[in-house]
């Protein structure tokens, strides 16, 4: 008995370490989800609830820094929040459900998934609370509950994307092939609109462009980018586009995939829609080497950054990457609501994304937004 | 009475058979059965770069299916595996890139980290008597919250091959030249080695198959029941943090949040390789070609054209035939 | 006999609520087999566990070789030459048999364990003691009696002084019992001092020198086995004459129409071509050794193993039993061997038990019917003479002769007309075994049938109308009563085709 009494104390005593283990980093941490920084001054009326979709990518840490930024110019409170990983739809609708409870003036939202975030939106709106949409913001929502989104177009993302790599290379490579030619897109599901646009806009783009030089193109792989992509799936085409989307989310199955991208023969290039998707594009060439600019390489295309992108793109294992504009996003929902907070009239806000190549890379206006 | 014994057939009667059991002969037909199948079926699987990224991705899963093993063993099981490794991987390397401290002192801090998440599951359960589902299932959840917790929430990227402070990431694959040498395989049949010695022929391996058997009448034979019931998830948790280095080593980044499922992809391979769900039986040689059939068909299945759903409708079936062989083999003797 | 070597003086053991110990004495001497004798719950187990140290006292002294000891766990017992052969078999089934003699001490070569060492010295140490088991064989693929052997070499192997037998013979055939006395008498032979644990009166007159008698955790005496009547002993443990006789001549009519026909049941090695008829009112004994077929002939009669083929007709009517279900629908009940794993949920209260196999009967809608529940099962405790507090007590608390009951009744409440009881007294004290014997002969005299298996011969004389015997998956013979005999039932249950 009396050893059971002394291992419960040191389980206690285990769990209090942990804990005051992390407390006390926790003013450089996001478990203290940055607002409470600015509360101490914040005698002011405004408090504005952020619900983001997480921590997990230095993306959302540049988005924490910008609204960070933008409150403490504005002087409001903010609290900014998000589940431990992008697929934690419920905890999103209970972070949601909490900052609603908390009657802020604004929230921001940007939602894992619509659907489930439904219920709480609606009651948003009966107690009066404007909700701002930011990043993937909330697509599908009904007419009226979102006032204004601040996001990246992620279809013009998408886009760019397939502008610039047909411009450096893809062009060029697919004048050049002798038989039809392959060109992988990588993303890591099929539920997120943000990653969905990516992937879409990407695909538009590049069928626009090769037929625009006389090409045909065809598109396989995971069905929601075949029925939803402009281009028709057909025999014998110039061009092929090949959609992986794993079945789960991990490192381990999304570089199988960049592999099995990879391993084809006709491959020329892959785009990976998401930091995630990147970064598995790099453990996945590891063993094949495959990537680069030379004629009998593949052309690698990123989307955001991360230390690993940015290396790669660096080292020309990448052509080149999408960066949004994370730190004017987080600034921009801050003042998206504090205006509609305040009654004022708000719209749509593009807070834009930037093509980057090792060349550009350390530019002033592109580095801000990169991060590790 | 002695008549009674069964027989067998000409097949369990082979004295190699025997030695090595029947299980383990019928996972390495298994394998070698799916290698020859994903050759012939696609000819960039027949590629050494294939061989070497089924290795990449093995080391991981073997660490933690070693581990668990021992829990298994015990007739527990350890389901803090997973987010136990994720959550060493990311705090090694917060250390490593963002405290700016030398490599080795991030890959002690994984050991260190997994060595409590297994010093606290032993806690509840060899001495506080939790069940070990529960015990393990809390913990699963402490390291999934902790390791955001402890990185700010961040994802860690530890340093990358080309920079000097990469040099770990030889450790599991050596590049010479233009060649990658995947070393950790090595590392990986070494540990097997010591691990199989330590469970069969040392007094603790003794007493963790000892308390699987019969957790009453081990304790009767006045053997330290809880000690080595601890030791069993404390090995567990030694081979967590092994593999949250072996992780960082393979994808460099490492998310937070993640790894839940990892675990049960581990405790599949142990079971496939033989392992009893009801303790008292397993073997670690058994558990590495689990792992090894698991990563086969991870990698394999891809290869092939099958859409990913399908694969893991796959990997399941494989688990449940595996495990039925096993039962049937079993009901048949009894 | 020789010297004393151990002596309990004045032994007392309080838990919360229950006085366990009260003042027990106990003497046993170098050379003599002394039995610890008394109802289950008399304290038997809790004095032996305050000897080996599990248990501390609360008073009393025990002297061991003549110095006063008090051992902290069972290994420090061990280790001064005191060890237990247990009850339930604390086998480490995954383990073989060397290793399992051995556990705890293994024979070390530098850190790694000598498993070649530890398969001669057992080899060995079953040689000096004439049993014949292969060390390197898995435990659990021995039989409960080879089992009972290693567990027994593994006390030796301690260089034990003392060696205590819990209820050794349990689960033993008669053969085994016979091997056990030789081994029990060779120990004796070498000085050692055994105290053994049983419920069989047979035995204790065969085996052993002395008696003490415990009831009620209380010391009730000593007695000199030779100079003393089985009556004398089981007076001392109940207070009352219960011992029966056998019965000599069948209580069934000549006429009493056939209830259960069973032609040439089949399935799997352990029952072939079995055949029998069990008559209305009739108490049909089931005798063999262990590992003869019997229970696998209950199990494939009932439904609960698969039968290849063979015939089952209830009241001359065919019937086909696929499985539990198909039998009790037919009346057939199954008390099994083993009633914790088989026979009752034991965290359930003894109402829900009894109703268990005929819920519907029991339902209001989709609820159950607690008050009817419990006034059914308040008949039976009450018929059957239950001993439990009330109906909601959970079976767990009950004695093994209790639980016993809430099964019959659990069969009785489904109003089956035949019932199967496989071994229905095992683990059962004398007392409650005298009362599942009357209810067996009340049940019949109410026109019910049964079929029992036994072990013990002494109970298949006792209240069987008719035997069967078997001999590995056959029926090798069939008797009226009046004409067995121990010796032409041990005949047939050796008979080897």
């Amino acid at each position: 008995m009396k050893k059971k009494v002394i291992s419960a104390l040191l389980c206690a005593a285990m769990i209090g370490t942990m804990v005051i283990g992390c407390g006390s980093k926790g003013d450089s941490s996001a478990s203290d989800k940055g607002g409470d920084d600015s509360s101490s001054k914040a005698k002011e009326d405004l408090s504005i609830e952020i619900v983001s979709k997480g921590f997990q990518h230095q993306y959302w840490q540049a988005v924490l820094k910008g609204s960070t930024q933008k409150a403490d110019e504005l002087g409001v409170k903010i609290n900014f929040v998000g589940p431990n990983s992008e697929s934690d739809i419920a905890d999103q609708v209970q972070m949601l459900q909490s900052a609603i409870n908390a009657q802020p003036d604004a929230i921001a939202l940007a939602a894992l998934d619509t659907e489930a975030c439904m219920d709480a939106i609606s009651q948003a709106q009966s107690s009066n609370i404007p909700i701002v949409g930011f990043d993937s913001g909330v697509p599908g929502a009904p007419e009226g509950a979102i006032v204004a989104n601040a996001s990246t177009d992620n279809y013009n993302a998408g886009e760019l994307a397939a502008e610039e790599g047909y411009k450096a290379a893809l062009k060029d490579r697919i004048a050049k092939a002798s038989g039809p030619v392959r060109i992988g897109v990588m993303a890591q599901d099929a539920t997120s609109e943000s990653i969905i646009n990516r992937g879409l806009g990407f695909i538009d783009k590049i069928a626009e462009l090769c037929d625009a030089d006389g090409k045909t193109v065809s598109i396989e792989g995971n069905d929601k980018y075949v029925s939803d992509a402009k281009v028709e799936k057909t025999d014998g085409a110039d061009v092929i586009i090949d959609v992986a989307v794993p079945a789960q989310v991990t490192s381990e199955l999304s570089s199988l995939d960049c592999q099995t991208l990879l391993n084809k023969k006709d491959t020329i290039a892959i785009y990976g829609s998401n930091q995630h998707s990147g970064e598995a594009m790099v453990t996945g060439n590891e063993n094949l080497n495959k990537f680069g600019s030379g004629d009998d390489q593949v052309i690698g295309i990123a989307f955001d950054s991360g230390e690993v992108i940015k290396n790669a793109v660096k080292t020309g294992e990448f052509i080149g990457a999408i960066t949004q504009a994370p730190v004017k996003m987080g600034e921009t929902v801050v003042d998206l609501c504090v205006k509609a907070a305040k009654g004022e009239d708000v719209s749509d806000v593009d807070t834009g994304c930037q093509w980057f190549t090792a060349d550009n890379m350390d530019d002033e206006e592109i580095a801000q937004n990169l991060y590790d | 009475m002695g008549k009674n014994e069964k027989k067998g057939n000409v097949f369990t009667n082979n004295p190699l058979v025997r030695a090595i059991g029947t299980q383990k002969i019928v996972v390495v037909l298994v394998i070698i059965l799916l290698a020859l199948l994903f050759s012939i079926m696609s000819p960039s699987f027949r590629k050494y770069a294939t061989v070497v990224s089924i290795f990449d991705y093995s080391y991981y899963i073997s660490f933690m299916a070693i581990g668990v093993t021992f829990a298994l063993i015990t007739g527990g099981v350890d389901l803090s595996i997973g987010t136990g490794m994720i959550a060493s991987g990311l705090v090694g390397g917060y250390l490593i890139t963002h405290q700016g401290m030398p490599v080795i002192v991030g890959m002690l801090a994984s050991i260190v980290l997994g060595l409590l998440f297994g010093l606290f599951n032993a806690l509840l359960i060899a001495v506080l008597d939790l069940p070990p589902f529960i015990g393990t299932l809390g913990t699963m959840m402490v390291a999934r919250g902790l390791g955001s917790i402890l990185t700010g929430g961040m994802s860690i990227t530890w340093p990358a091959a080309s920079v000097p402070q990469g040099w770990f990431r030889s450790i599991f694959k050596l590049t010479i030249g233009n060649v990658k040498f995947p070393l950790g395989f090595i590392i990986v049949i070494l540990v097997v080695i010591i691990m199989s010695t330590f469970l069969n022929r040392s007094r603790p391996g003794r007493y963790i198959i000892a308390i699987g058997s019969n957790k009453e009448a081990t304790r009767l034979s006045g053997i330290n029941v809880v000690k080595w019931q601890s030791l069993a998830y404390i090995i567990s948790g030694l081979f967590t943090g092994i593999a949250g280095i072996a992780y960082a080593a393979t994808f460099q980044a490492v998310a937070p949040g993640t790894g839940a499922g990892l675990e049960l992809d581990a405790i599949a391979g142990a079971i496939i390789g033989g392992t009893s769900m009801t303790g008292g039986y397993g073997t670690i040689a058994g558990t590495l070609l689990g792992v090894f059939v698991m990563s086969l068909l991870k990698t394999g299945l891809p290869f092939i054209g099958l859409q990913a759903n399908w694969q893991q409708i796959i990997t399941g079936l494989v688990l449940i035939i595996a495990v039925l062989i096993d039962v049937l083999k079993n009901s048949k003797r009894a | 006999m020789g010297e004393v070597i151990l002596t309990m003086n004045g032994i007392d053991k309080s838990f919360p609520g229950v006085h366990a110990l009260d003042h027990v004495n106990l003497e046993v001497r170098k050379g003599e087999v002394h039995a610890l004798m008394g109802e289950n719950g008399a304290g038997k187990s809790t004095l032996m566990k305050v000897l080996t140290g599990i248990y501390t006292k609360d008073e009393g002294t025990i002297t061991y070789e003549g110095k006063e000891v008090e051992f902290a766990n069972p290994r420090e017992a061990q280790a001064a030459g005191i060890v237990i052969v247990h009850q339930e078999l604390n086998m480490l089934n995954h383990l073989t048999v060397a290793q399992n003699i051995f556990i705890g001490r293994e024979m070390m070569s530098g850190k790694l364990i000598n498993d070649k060492k530890m398969n001669e010295e057992a080899k060995k140490l079953f040689h000096k003691l004439n049993i014949d088991i292969d060390p390197t064989e898995k435990m659990g693929k021995l039989t409960v009696g080879k089992q009972q052997m290693c567990e027994i070499a593994k006390a030796i192997s301690h260089d034990a002084k003392v060696i205590i037998f819990d209820e050794p013979s349990a689960a033993l055939t008669e053969a085994e019992i016979d091997e056990l006395f030789k081994i029990i008498r060779d120990l004796r032979e070498k000085q050692l001092g055994i105290v053994y644990i049983s419920h069989r009166m047979d035995e204790i007159k065969v085996i052993t020198d002395r008696v003490t008698v415990m009831r009620d955790g209380g010391y009730v005496g000593t007695l000199i086995t030779e100079d003393s009547t089985k009556d004398d002993i089981i007076n001392m443990m109940v207070g009352r004459v219960i011992y029966e006789e056998p019965k000599t001549k069948s209580n069934v009519a000549p006429d009493a129409p056939v209830i259960l026909k069973v032609e040439n049941l089949n399935a799997g090695k352990m029952v072939q071509d079995v055949s029998f008829e069990l008559h209305k009112g009739e108490i049909l004994g089931f005798s063999g050794l262990m590992g003869a077929g019997r229970t696998e002939t209950a199990r494939a009669l009932f439904g609960a193993d698969p039968k290849e083929s063979g015939d089952i007709y209830v009241n001359g009517k065919k019937v086909d039993i696929k499985n539990p279900m198909d039998a009790v629908k037919h009346g057939i009940g199954y008390l099994s061997e083993d009633r914790k794993q088989f026979g009752i949920v034991v965290q359930k209260s003894v109402a829900e038990n009894s109703t268990m196999a005929s819920l519907d009967n029991y339902m209001n809608g989709i609820f159950i019917n607690k008050k009817k529940e419990a006034e059914v099962a308040k008949k039976y405790v009450e018929s059957l003479s239950t001993k439990t507090p009330s109906v909601d007590q959970l079976v767990v608390n009950l004695s093994g002769g209790n639980q016993q009951k809430v099964v019959i009744a659990k069969w009785l409440v489904r109003d089956c007309d035949i019932l199967i009881f496989d071994e229905p007294t095992r683990g059962i004290d004398v007392g409650a075994k005298s009362e599942i014997y009357h209810l067996m002969n009340e049940l019949v005299a109410e026109g019910k049938s049964i079929i029992m298996i036994s072990s013990e011969m002494s109970e298949i004389l006792r209240m069987s109308d008719r035997i069967v015997v078997m001999c590995e998956g056959k029926k090798t013979g069939e008797m009226s009563i009046s004409e067995a005999t121990q010796e032409n039932i041990m005949h047939a249950a050796t008979l080897r085709n």
